[in-house]
């Protein structure tokens, strides 16, 4: 028998109003796997994301965590949630507190750990992205790479078994792209199972495992990531490659 | 350092020209102003109102004794008042944000009732009817109830479009971390919320303390209350009533003052700190 799936979705549909931005949707996504999610705007990917730890609700089908079904409410979801990590375009680091108790908190208040053993704790993961040396300042005085570096450390303080990233770097200026990227190529190769919405297509070459290319709510292929970039089967795949590279000259 | 001016960010910087349009109308309106002035002054004489039998009372100790404990019942009424204004107030928010529609509704229905009712409307209530029904309340919380209940939908509509401009973002990373609801609103939105509208807050305890002044008909001794026992014991309604006009005026002024003070540093702080690193 087949090692219990980290992420599974089984025929996930989601509308907004007359729009069918979730079509159907079947993935799996095995532990310590790195799959990447491409595509145009508006293709569903950022729903996709958002639907595996319910910040947005499907409207049929199922998704299962580790073989659980994904709780539909109430402490049960929070626990679940707890155990997905999720890093956004906009960082949404906690305005009114520092950087280190941003790390804090929700082991603290979630998981009810002592502050010295938080501290400890959010300190080396603050290390760990490089950004301890801003630990007393609040988010708004950190450049975006930073910010989003200590969103990772969040994330990351509550030990998930798997990320998500929603477009991580798509408002970050291009110099800080990097430093963001490469502290999700470490978290990669330590083995975190991890699905990444991104339009940065180095990193789904070099980094990722697969590669899902998302249209109009469908995941038009789902290929492992040499052979999508060398040749993808689908002409539109081909076509979005080509035209992101083009505006990346 | 160096904030920009409203003017600055409303209007372009001044031409020659427009230089010197302004020196004229900046003289005029001194011209027009000591002219006011002077014709206040000059009625005032007229009308006898700078003789000694007007002003030699405040020249006793006892006078400025008498205003200032109608001061301290005036700013005690004041500050329950707000106190209490912000936990009803804080109270009613919270049911409007619920989901429940029968809670939504009731405090949608409070916090309208309160906002569009006068406070003397209240007062009367607590003077004429609340006694009556054999509940037993001192003259300080005849008023200090009234104006309380009178501020607190304000209070809650300005502590709502706090919670409202706090973004989004911010309460599904809360969610993704695995906060649930009511530590998310301690932890997270509301400490984001107060900062947003602390300003307003300070601007609604300017307008409780203005509220207090109907203390005397329920015959608190207020400041105001003192001030008239003052006018019929020396028949001298002019002069007093200016004395205390100044008083809450500076009281006021504090207050708006100490609310741009908050405000600036509120949001502040950020840059400030980012200059100083």
């Amino acid at each position: 028998m087949a090692p219990t799936p980290m992420i599974e979705l089984r025929q996930v549909n989601k509308h907004y109003g007359r729009l069918h931005v979730l079509q159907n949707i079947s993935l799996t996504i095995g532990k310590g796997e790195v799959v990447v999610v491409i595509g145009p705007s508006g293709s569903g990917k950022s729903t996709l994301c958002r639907a595996i730890n319910r910040l947005e609700t499907i409207d049929s089908g199922e998704i299962f965590i580790e073989g659980q079904p994904l709780p539909q409410e109430g402490k049960p979801l929070a626990e679940m949630r707890s155990r997905i990590g999720m890093v956004f375009q906009s960082f949404n680091l906690f305005a009114h507190r520092t950087i280190l108790d941003n790390v804090m908190m929700a082991p603290m208040d979630v998981k009810g750990i002592s502050k010295a053993e938080a501290r400890k704790e959010a300190m080396r993961l603050l290390e760990r992205v490089g950004v301890a040396d801003q630990a007393k300042k609040v988010p708004a005085q950190l450049s975006g790479g930073q910010q989003q570096r200590a969103a990772i450390a969040r994330a990351l303080a509550m030990h998930p078994d798997v990320m998500l990233f929603d477009e991580p770097t798509s408002a970050l200026d291009p110099e800080m792209i990097g430093e963001v990227l490469s502290v999700m190529t470490e978290l990669a190769r330590e083995g975190m199972t991890m699905l990444v919405v991104t339009h940065e297509m180095n990193f789904a070459r070099s980094v990722s495992d697969r590669v899902l290319f998302m249209e109009g709510g469908c995941i038009l292929e789902d290929s492992p990531s040499e052979e999508f970039f060398l040749q993808p089967r689908e002409e539109r795949a081909r076509a979005f490659i080509q035209s992101v590279q083009e505006s990346r000259k | 350092m160096n904030r920009p001016e409203i003017q600055d960010v409303l209007y372009e910087a001044p031409g020659p020209k427009t230089r010197r349009r302004i020196r004229l109308f900046t003289i005029l309106a001194l011209l027009l102003l000591a002219g006011l002035l002077a014709a206040i002054v000059r009625q005032f004489a007229v009308t006898g109102q700078f003789q000694p039998k007007y002003w030699f009372f405040f020249a006793r100790l006892t006078t400025w004794r008498f205003l200032g404990e109608g001061l301290v019942t005036t700013l005690g009424a004041a500050l329950v008042g707000s106190a209490l204004a912000f936990g009803m107030g804080f109270l009613l928010m919270r049911g409007k944000i619920r989901r429940n529609p029968v809670l939504r509704w009731l405090c949608t229905a409070l916090i309208e009732f309160t906002r569009g009712v006068p406070t003397l409307l209240f007062i009367y209530f607590f003077f004429l009817i609340v006694p009556g029904t054999g509940w037993k309340l001192s003259a300080f919380w005849k008023i200090t109830l009234p104006c309380a209940i009178s501020a607190c939908g304000v209070v809650a509509e300005a502590l709502r479009s706090g919670v409202n401009a706090v973004p989004k973002g911010q309460r599904e990373a809360a969610l993704s971390l695995g906060y649930r609801e009511t530590k998310l609103f301690y932890r997270i939105i509301f400490p984001q919320a107060i900062r947003f509208v602390i300003p307003s807050l300070i601007a609604e305890l300017v307008i409780v303390l203005k509220d207090t002044t109907f203390a005397s008909i329920v015959s608190c001794a207020d400041l105001m209350q003192n001030a008239k026992v003052l006018i019929s014991n020396y028949d001298a309604l002019l002069s007093i009533y200016l004395v205390v006009a100044v008083i809450y005026i500076l009281i006021n002024y504090m207050l708006n003052r100490l609310s741009d003070r908050v405000a600036r540093l509120l949001k502040g702080n950020g840059s400030a700190e980012r200059r100083a690193a």
